[in-house]
């Protein structure tokens, strides 16, 4: 005879059971039972966030930094809401989180009740999959199939929303598992997308291995799928039996390390001149784990003019989604990298390469006391021993750590790629710092994205989060302002944004807080930021009008960038 | 769904569980894309807890098959079948 446990309980027990170490949320009414039970739960770590949203991102951080799900938890109506922007986050950017929302009991649903909102509705287009639970005998095994369905193929948050009377409800607690009823009613993944025969893709990475032996000019063109499939060393492997130059997407960058003699850095709308210019001259690509987003490919129409695109993707609806693809091989980036290795016959491109490096430029713009990112990037670095993990927001500032930072260990940048969301770095960092406790994590974000989380500083100090905080202050939304300067004439309306005293603030939140204004000063102050056992914040009085350089226009052709005025003119 | 399909249509026939969620989830993929339904049906397909969802799209082979493949991947689809026009039927392919 089972006992008999409530739904809370039920919810509690199976986290532990999936092995949730740790769940970021905020309590409310329709989520009170959850929260009554969860004391009795030691092994789950709640962490008390400021606003729900910190909850998502937080939950994404964690489990970009650890392959695990990350796990938030919020009450119904304005609870679930807030969540909303961390979900679709973690949607485009594919982190597996599981977000529980309390929902108000069943026979008050759909009629307007106190805090009632249609949640499942509104997440339906950023989840993988999301769940109303009808009973409480339904439960265990809605979690234990919501954790597999979040990490399994290509990764997603799914939402669980369970009814305050069914939190009460009790039953026996059991899971019926694999081929229970649930999980065979509703989880049925179509198997040639998940499981491609061998045959075709034995065939396919045979084609692609052709491709590549006849290439003059071929590139690898790395994603966040690498990433996720940890197909680091396979990556490598293939690089360096064939000597092909690498190039690294937003989402990419640590898939393969920075200083790699065939690493070219990152493509598309703030790619170098030379990294795009390599993908306009190529008459082979072999992308591996990535989309072809249009921040990569600028226009597709002039994308690539050249190359047959060999495509690697876990998911086959992407192979042809965006770009013409001459082979398409669906399956896990590690499984297919490894197995091309073995096709591919050795050869070098040491005349390519060369001719790459050809295009490269110079920067050549100057910064208020030398200020510069690339100054204030390696001091970073240089203070952690370039050993910790880089958390960005949104904007200029992440461009400049995206292009600038030496990365060299796998998995070790993390940053909101697809939604682009203001805001992720600060919470975001926390999830990280739980994932790698034992790892320095720095929360890179610009006076604007800041602002929106900044709450969160007293979740740090509340919860024993020793975030080190990094804000690029230059008193403007950085590159809404700069595409103001080049496609709106100048008129530079609602970009000066005013900032709090960053000191003063994070005194107030009693975190140390410095502020630096010039490049003499950044070895010292950052050094001891680095070296704080908690939280530290440091702000950096960055040169007001530096733009992001080169750029290409939206919608505009890979080859024709805009590059950075002569020194000097950059702050006219 | 009586009548000639126009040229430019396509049937698409999904086996999905018949859970509201999932036919919400199907229509999402349609109202996105923007993709026009000239016709619409919903049966049983014969296996308890699967149904058939059939649509005439008013739309050309290529986004009739992105369309297949954004289906493919959705949990609760079980299978989809792109039927032209004429009377071949295929399986909807990569």
């Amino acid at each position: 005879m089972s006992e008999m446990l409530s739904g809370a309980e039920i919810l509690c027990r199976a986290l532990v059971d999936a092995g949730v170490e740790v769940i970021f949320g905020y309590p409310g009414g329709a989520i009170m039972p959850f929260y009554h039970a969860l004391p009795d739960h030691p092994q789950l770590r709640h962490i008390l966030v400021r606003h729900e949203q910190a909850a998502a991102h937080a939950a994404d951080g964690y489990a970009r930094a650890s392959g695990r799900v990350g796990v938030c938890v919020a009450t119904s109506g304005p609870g679930a809401t807030n969540l909303v922007t961390g979900l679709a986050a973690a949607h485009m950017d594919n982190s597996p989180v599981v977000a529980i929302t309390g929902q108000v009991s069943r026979p008050m649903i759909g009629r307007d009740a106190f805090q009632e909102t249609d949640i499942i509705g509104i997440t339906l287009p950023i989840t993988k999959q999301n769940y109303q639970v009808q009973d409480v005998t339904e439960l265990a095994d809605v979690v234990a199939e919501a954790m597999a369905v979040a990490v399994e193929g290509r990764p997603g948050p799914v939402l669980i929303d369970v009814p305050k009377d069914v939190q009460n409800q009790k039953t026996a607690y059991k899971v019926s598992g694999a081929g229970g009823q649930r999980s065979g009613k509703t989880r049925h993944p179509t198997p040639d997308t998940r499981h491609p025969s061998p045959g075709s893709l034995e065939d396919g990475v045979r084609a692609a291995a052709r491709l590549i032996k006849g290439a003059e000019r071929p590139l690898i063109m790395v994603g966040h799928g690498v990433i996720l499939a940890e197909a680091y060393a396979e990556v490598r492997a293939l690089a360096e039996k064939t000597g092909i130059p690498v190039i690294t997407t937003l989402l990419g960058i640590s898939g393969f390390p920075d200083g790699h003699p065939l690493h070219l850095g990152m493509p598309g709308m703030h790619g170098e001149v030379h990294v795009n210019r390599a993908i306009q001259n190529a008459d082979v690509i072999i992308g591996i784990g990535l989309r072809f987003d249009d921040r990569v490919t600028g226009n597709t129409a002039s994308f690539a003019p050249q190359a047959r695109i060999i495509h690697i993707d876990l998911d086959r609806a992407e192979i042809g989604k965006n770009v013409p693809v001459a082979v398409g091989i669906v399956g896990d980036a590690r499984d297919v990298t490894r197995r091309l290795v073995a096709a591919v016959e050795p050869r070098r491109c040491e005349r390519w390469v060369e001719h790459i490096r050809g295009f490269v430029r110079t920067r050549a713009e100057a910064y208020r006391g030398d200020l510069s990112p690339e100054a204030i990037l390696a001091s970073i670095y240089e203070a952690s021993h370039g050993d910790s993990t880089i958390v960005t927001d949104v904007g200029q500032h992440q461009m400049w750590v995206a292009k600038l930072y030496p990365y060299q260990r796998p998995n070790t940048h993390i940053t909101s790629g697809g939604l682009g969301a203001m805001g992720f770095a600060v919470p975001a960092a926390m999830g990280v710092h739980l994932a790698r406790p034992n790892g320095t994590v720095w929360a890179i974000s610009g006076d604007g994205g800041f602002q929106m989380n900044m709450a969160e500083m007293a979740t740090m100090v509340q919860e024993g989060l020793p975030v080190k905080m990094a804000v690029f202050n230059n008193g403007y939304l950085g590159m809404v302002r700069q595409w103001q300067q080049f496609f709106h004439e100048k008129r530079y309306s609602c970009t000066p944004i005013w900032s709090p005293d960053y000191v003063k603030l994070a005194e107030a939140y009693s975190i140390p807080g410095y502020r630096v204004k010039d490049a003499s000063e950044l070895a010292d102050v950052v050094g001891r930021a680095n070296a704080q056992p908690g939280p530290a914040l440091v702000e950096f009085m960055i040169e007001q009008e530096a733009n992001v350089f080169p750029m290409i226009p939206p919608g505009g052709s890979l080859s024709e960038p805009i590059e950075a005025a002569p020194a000097g003119a950059a702050s006219e | 769904m009586s009548g000639v399909p126009s040229p430019s249509a396509h049937t698409v026939a999904v086996l999905l569980d018949d859970a509201l969620v999932t036919l919400n989830r199907a229509f999402g993929v349609l109202r996105r894309r923007n993709v026009p339904i000239e016709g619409l049906a919903l049966h049983p397909s014969g296996t308890a807890g699967v149904s058939r969802l059939t649509f005439v799209l008013k739309a050309d082979a290529v986004t009739t098959d992105r369309v297949a493949q954004q289906f493919h991947k959705m949990i609760g689809v079980r299978s989809v079948m792109v039927l032209a026009n004429d009377d071949f039927t295929t399986e909807a392919k990569r």
